[in-house]
């Protein structure tokens, strides 16, 4: 008797379920989670319709919606178009953040700590052990630097963040080039790996004298201190939104390479060197299910800016919103009006 | 003092400190959970699904939902497997090969790590049909849950004794109606506990929901969907760097531990009424 009425009151569930409005699911990176949980949200509440946007790591967005598990995948790793047209997707940037270096050194104030760009790679090779190495000490004549050894916290799931850091230590670091590489999951020289931009947060909040890179709104969420690096000429750059536009301003993406462009290391003398964009990734057979995804986005590039600023991300400027949307026009699966 | 009572007295004392070391971290750990836990309850826990960090509307009301349906159908699913299954071993298989056979195969199954059975539902369940679902997790879980009644089942049936089925036999009565009405009645407490125990393991876990039902930040109770659930919920908060999100897997992680240990105590209970009749 329970079990029928269990199973009776499952059926009618199921049956009120499908009167609802659209539901989306997408997963992937961890970097943009914070503001796509916002949108989704304030979308929810706009519209009724729900996107379920699970922040598993860009390896596990691009993965799953290979698969078709997920309607949409987020990676921050732009994939290359040969690789799209394998795996049957198309792309194309969310959002533009920032990837910061945090460090937890008491006594020492944000922005405080000047890092050369190669010593950020030569501390992650575990090559620079001690705060007060000559390398940091000189370019810090004013700090009180401890003799702590440094903990490095690096990613240990497959990592678009990773992805780009790597990208750019390897630009500014042969060794680092020559010996690690660039790539979502690292065979790391020394460190403790934590999981997500939460996971390497939760590990520096707690760490005295670590070192880690997160997306800039898990700093701004956690009253991080991020080091002051160098632009790609080697002139000091503080991390501040002003100098991330001034680097984001360098993006070209077009719709003719799926916006294929990593952004880190551009020129320009405020150009923060570790900028990037985020990914949506969808499946191309899918266009009915795609429309409910970009009918998403499409509301998120109109009214979605003020939330991703105040976050501490740089909306997409306008011209590249409209690509976009000519993007998904070209393959028809632009939202239904 | 001799040798003998020296040394008896030594090994007391260390065994009597083992216990209560043991203890210690189980009270320490209740302890951990009911300060931090309490602290975090609030009625919005109940009324207000999960939220983006710094949201003031926040509760835990999808995930709380949502893992009373996936314990519930995974129930549905597992007791009625267990208990047909625990039936058949000890009425109908008995000694035989095949039987004993199934009785280690389940006790293999049953130390099986549990995000094996998570990979596995993956594979046969979310990877062929292109989503996660509530089903899939639900089914992660009643494959947990199946070789646990299973062997209490079995083994209830069996302290039954022999004699009573004689006599039921003698009066004429078929065999499925022996075990229904006879065995059945005579187990009844024994496979109720199990039933419960088996409950209290499966509503922990989170390993087998992580790639079945995944999680769900809205209110569902559609299985074929995605799903929310304590344990995953918990999971992802109070690994998250946000203090309003550690707080609320605090709370779901006081509510998972008010349910296990009550669902326990409940089967304790049992057991003991058994024993003074």
């Amino acid at each position: 008797m329970l079990k029928r009425l269990t199973f009776l009151g499952l059926s009618a569930a199921l049956a009120a379920n499908t009167l609802m409005a659209d539901r989306i699911s997408g997963a992937g990176a961890t970097f943009p989670a914070p503001v796509y949980y916002d949108w989704a949200y304030a979308y929810h509440k706009a519209t009724g319709n729900e996107v379920n946007y699970q922040s598993i790591g860009s390896g596990g967005g691009i993965k799953q919606v290979s698969m078709r598990i997920v309607d949409f995948g987020a990676s921050d790793k732009p994939l290359k178009p040969k690789k799209l047209d394998r795996k049957r997707l198309y792309q194309f940037p969310a959002v533009i953040g920032s990837i910061v270096v945090v460090y937890n050194l008491p006594g020492i104030k944000d922005m405080q700590l000047k890092l050369e760009n190669k010593d950020v790679a030569d501390i992650y090779l575990g090559k620079i052990k001690y705060w007060d190495d000559k390398a940091i000490a000189e370019d810090n004549p004013g700090l009180k630097l401890p003799h702590k050894k440094i903990v490095v916290v690096h990613r240990s799931d497959g990592s678009g963040t990773t992805f780009n850091f790597s990208y750019y230590l390897a630009h500014v670091n042969d060794d680092w080039a020559n010996n690690v590489g660039i790539g979502k999951a690292l065979d790391w020289p020394v460190g403790i790996g934590g999981k997500g931009n939460e996971g390497v947060s939760n590990l520096v909040k707690q760490t005295p004298y670590s070192i880690g890179y997160v997306e800039y709104a898990y700093k701004l969420k956690n009253n991080f201190k991020a080091a002051t690096l160098q632009t790609k000429s080697g002139k000091w750059v503080t991390p501040t939104l002003e100098n991330f536009k001034a680097a984001a301003k360098y993006a070209s993406w077009g719709p003719k390479n799926h916006f294929y462009q990593v952004l880190a290391l551009q020129p320009g003398d405020n150009s923060y060197p570790i900028v990037a964009g985020t990914f949506i990734l969808l499946p191309r057979e899918k266009t009915e299910r795609n429309k409910k995804v970009t009918a998403f986005f499409d509301w998120a590039f109109k009214n979605g800016d003020a939330a991703a600023k105040k976050l501490g991300y740089i909306p997409l400027p306008a011209s590249t919103k409209e690509k976009i949307r000519k993007y998904w026009k070209m393959h028809g699966i632009a939202p239904d009006q | 003092m001799n040798k003998r009572k020296l040394i008896n007295a030594l090994i007391m004392t260390l065994s009597t400190l083992s216990a209560l070391v043991g203890l210690v971290f189980l009270f320490w750990i209740l302890w951990t959970l009911f300060s931090k836990g309490l602290h975090a309850m609030g009625l919005n826990i109940f009324i207000y699904d999960t939220a983006p960090p710094g949201a003031k509307e926040t509760g835990l009301r999808n995930a709380l939902v949502g893992h009373l349906i996936l314990v519930a159908v995974a129930c549905a699913i597992g007791i009625p497997f267990g208990i047909m299954a625990g039936t058949y071993l000890s009425e109908f298989g008995k000694n035989s090969r095949y039987a004993n056979f199934i009785r280690d195969l389940s006790d293999v199954m049953m130390s099986a790590p549990s995000i094996v059975i998570g990979a596995f539902v993956y594979a046969i369940m979310v990877a062929p049909v292109g989503h996660f679902s509530g089903w899939a997790g639900a089914v992660a879980l009643a494959i947990m849950m199946i070789p646990i009644v299973l062997r209490t089942t079995d083994d209830m049936l069996n302290l039954v004794p022999q004699t009573l089925r004689e006599a039921a036999y003698a009066l004429g009565a078929p065999k499925y109606k022996v075990t229904m009405q006879i065995v059945y009645r005579g187990a009844k407490v024994g496979m109720v506990t199990g039933i419960l125990l088996a409950i209290a393991r499966i509503a922990g876990e989170t390993a087998p929901l992580l790639f079945t039902s995944f999680n769900n930040n809205f209110f569902s109770t559609n299985l074929n969907d995605a799903m929310a659930s304590l344990t995953v919920t918990m999971f992802n908060f109070a690994t998250s760097p946000y203090d309003d999100w550690i707080n609320l897997g605090w709370a779901a992680a006081f509510i998972l531990g008010a349910f296990v240990l009550f669902v326990n105590i409940i089967g304790r209970m049992i057991i003991k009424k058994r024993g003074r009749r």
